[in-house]
C-alpha cells in the first residue's frame, strides 16, 4: 500500500511537472547517460568549467612547440618538399575547422621518418610520418588519421595524462625568465613525461576510443568517407605482423581488432558514409609524386 | 491492479513525444545563415563559433535552424556540432569573465600574431638550455611560419567536390 501512494505521488509529480514533455525523471536520468542529448549538453557544460580551470593556451602552445622540438630529435626532421606540407596542412586545417576545437590555429606536419606513427603536440601542432603516409591511399583516409590526433588536441588528452606533473601542480604558467630556474626543471621534467606518454607507453585506451570517434564525426561533418578510418586500420592491421611496432601506431594505441570493431558499430550513425567524397586523384598526384 | 494502472500512466507519461526543440551549436569558423539550402544562396546573417541554434527542419546535410536573435535560415549540417565547442582559456583571468566566443576569438588571433614572428621566447629559451641544435630551432619556424587561410580551405574543399561544395 505504502508502494502505491509512493507510485501515485509520483504520477502526481509528473502531471504537475512545468515541463511539457518528455518528463523531467527522464531527463535527468539521461544526464547520467553520456550519449543522451542532456548527457552531452552536461559534458559540454562541464568541459567549460573544467578547461577555464586548466593550462592557459598560451602555456598549451609553449608546451607543444617544446614536445615538437624533442619529436624532430626522435623521429628526424620534416620532409623538405613544400607542396607535400602545403597539402597535409590543408588536408589538417579542413578537418580542424570542423573539430569541436577549430579556432585555434592548427599546424600539419610530415617527418621524414619510417616508423608508422603519427601524434599530436598540446595546443595544435600534429604529427604524421612519411612511414604513415605511405600506407594511406586515399585523402579520406589521411583526413581520417588526423582528424584523429586533432581530436585528441582538442579534449586535450596529453595534458591530461600528465595532471600529476609537478609543473601542473604549481603556477603552471611559464615565462622566458622563469623557465631559467626551478619552474623551468619542473616544466623540462613534464615535458620528458610527455614523451613518454605520446612516444613509449601511449594514452589511455578510452583516449584513443574517444579521438576515434572524433575522427568519424569530423570527417564526416567535412565531408569526407567516415569509413576512411576503418581502412587505413585495416591495412595498418594488414602490415601488422611484418612490423616491429617499436613507436609506431601499433605499440601506442589499443587492439587495432578492437578499434575497428568499435568504429564499425558506430559507422551506423552515419547511414548515407559511402556516398561522400574520397578524393584518390588529387591524393594520388600530390602525394605518391612526391614519393619519387 | 491499480498499480499496473499506475504503472501504465507512468509508462505513457515518459513516452509522450518530446516536443523540446533540439539545439545544436556553431562549431566552424565562417558559417553563414543561408536563404537556401546551397552554398551559393545568400548570406542571412553570420554565425560565430559557439553560437547556439534551434532547429526548426531538416534531418540530412542541411538544417533550417532559427538563431538566438530570431533570424532563420539554413546552414549546412557539417558545421554544426550537438555538443558545444571546447572553450579556450584566455592568458590572466580565464575564469569565467570572458564569453566563450570571445575569448575563443580573441586567443586565435593573439596566437597566429605571435607565431608569425615565429618561436615564442619561452621556447627559444627552453631550446638554449636543452641545447636543441639550431636547425632544428628552423625547422620549428618554418613549421610555425606555414598558414593556411580560410579562403584556401575553401578553395580545397571547392576543387576536391567535398561537403557542401558536393554535387
Amino acid at each position: 500500500m505504502k508502494s502505491f501512494t509512493m507510485t501515485l505521488f509520483l504520477a502526481l509529480a509528473c502531471l504537475c511537472s512545468t515541463e511539457a514533455h518528455a518528463g523531467w525523471q527522464d531527463k535527468l536520468q539521461n544526464l547520467m547517460n553520456p550519449e543522451s542529448k542532456e548527457g552531452k549538453i552536461l559534458s559540454g557544460a562541464t568541459q567549460v568549467v573544467s578547461s577555464s580551470q586548466e593550462m592557459t593556451y598560451a602555456t598549451e602552445r609553449t608546451v607543444g612547440q617544446s614536445l615538437a622540438l624533442e619529436s624532430m630529435q626522435r623521429f628526424g626532421k620534416p620532409v623538405s618538399n613544400e607542396a607535400l606540407q602545403k597539402y597535409v596542412n590543408l588536408v589538417g586545417n579542413a578537418v580542424a575547422r570542423n573539430s569541436r576545437r577549430s579556432t585555434i590555429p592548427y599546424q600539419f606536419v610530415v617527418l621524414d621518418s619510417p616508423v608508422r606513427n603519427a601524434f599530436a603536440a598540446p595546443g595544435g601542432m600534429v604529427f604524421i610520418s612519411r612511414g604513415l603516409l605511405d600506407v594511406v591511399e586515399n585523402e579520406a583516409e589521411l583526413a581520417a588519421v588526423l582528424a584523429h590526433e586533432v581530436g585528441h588536441v582538442a579534449e586535450k588528452h596529453a595534458l591530461k595524462s600528465i595532471r600529476r606533473a609537478q609543473f601542473l601542480q604549481g603556477v603552471g604558467t611559464i615565462s622566458a625568465a622563469t623557465m631559467k630556474g626551478s619552474e623551468g626543471k619542473k616544466f623540462e621534467s613534464m615535458i620528458g613525461d610527455l614523451q613518454s606518454t605520446l612516444f613509449d607507453k601511449g594514452l589511455d585506451q578510452g583516449m584513443e576510443y574517444e579521438a576515434d570517434l572524433a575522427a568519424l564525426e569530423t570527417t564526416y561533418r567535412t565531408g569526407y568517407d567516415p569509413a576512411a578510418m576503418i581502412s587505413v586500420l585495416q591495412k595498418l592491421k594488414k602490415l601488422e605482423a611484418s612490423d616491429s611496432g617499436k613507436g609506431s601506431w601499433f605499440s601506442t594505441h589499443p587492439p587495432l581488432d578492437e578499434r575497428i570493431a568499435r568504429l564499425s558499430s558506430s559507422l551506423e550513425k552515419y547511414p548515407d558514409h559511402a556516398s561522400l567524397a574520397k578524393v584518390s586523384a588529387r591524393f594520388a598526384k600530390t602525394v605518391k609524386t612526391a614519393k619519387k | 491492479m491499480k498499480k499496473t494502472t499506475v504503472a501504465l500512466l507512468l509508462l505513457a507519461l515518459a513516452a509522450a513525444p518530446a516536443l523540446g526543440a533540439e539545439k545544436r551549436w556553431v562549431v566552424s569558423e565562417g558559417t553563414a545563415l543561408k536563404a537556401e539550402q546551397s552554398v551559393t544562396a545568400a548570406s542571412v546573417a553570420e554565425l560565430p563559433v559557439g553560437a547556439e541554434l534551434t532547429v526548426v527542419e531538416g534531418a540530412g546535410r542541411w538544417l533550417k535552424v532559427r538563431s538566438a536573435n530570431g533570424k532563420e535560415g539554413w546552414v549546412y549540417a557539417g558545421r554544426v556540432s550537438d555538443t558545444a565547442p571546447v572553450a579556450e582559456v584566455g592568458g590572466g583571468d580565464g575564469l569565467f569573465g570572458d564569453s566563450m566566443q570571445k575569448s575563443q576569438i580573441n586567443t586565435a588571433k593573439a596566437d597566429s600574431a605571435r607565431s608569425i614572428r615565429g618561436l615564442s621566447p619561452e621556447v627559444a629559451q627552453y631550446a638554449k638550455q636543452r641545447g636543441t641544435p639550431e636547425s632544428l630551432k628552423k625547422e620549428l619556424d618554418k613549421i610555425l611560419s606555414r598558414k593556411v587561410s580560410d579562403k584556401e580551405v575553401r578553395t580545397f574543399l571547392k576543387e576536391g567536390k567535398i561537403g557542401e561544395y558536393a554535387q
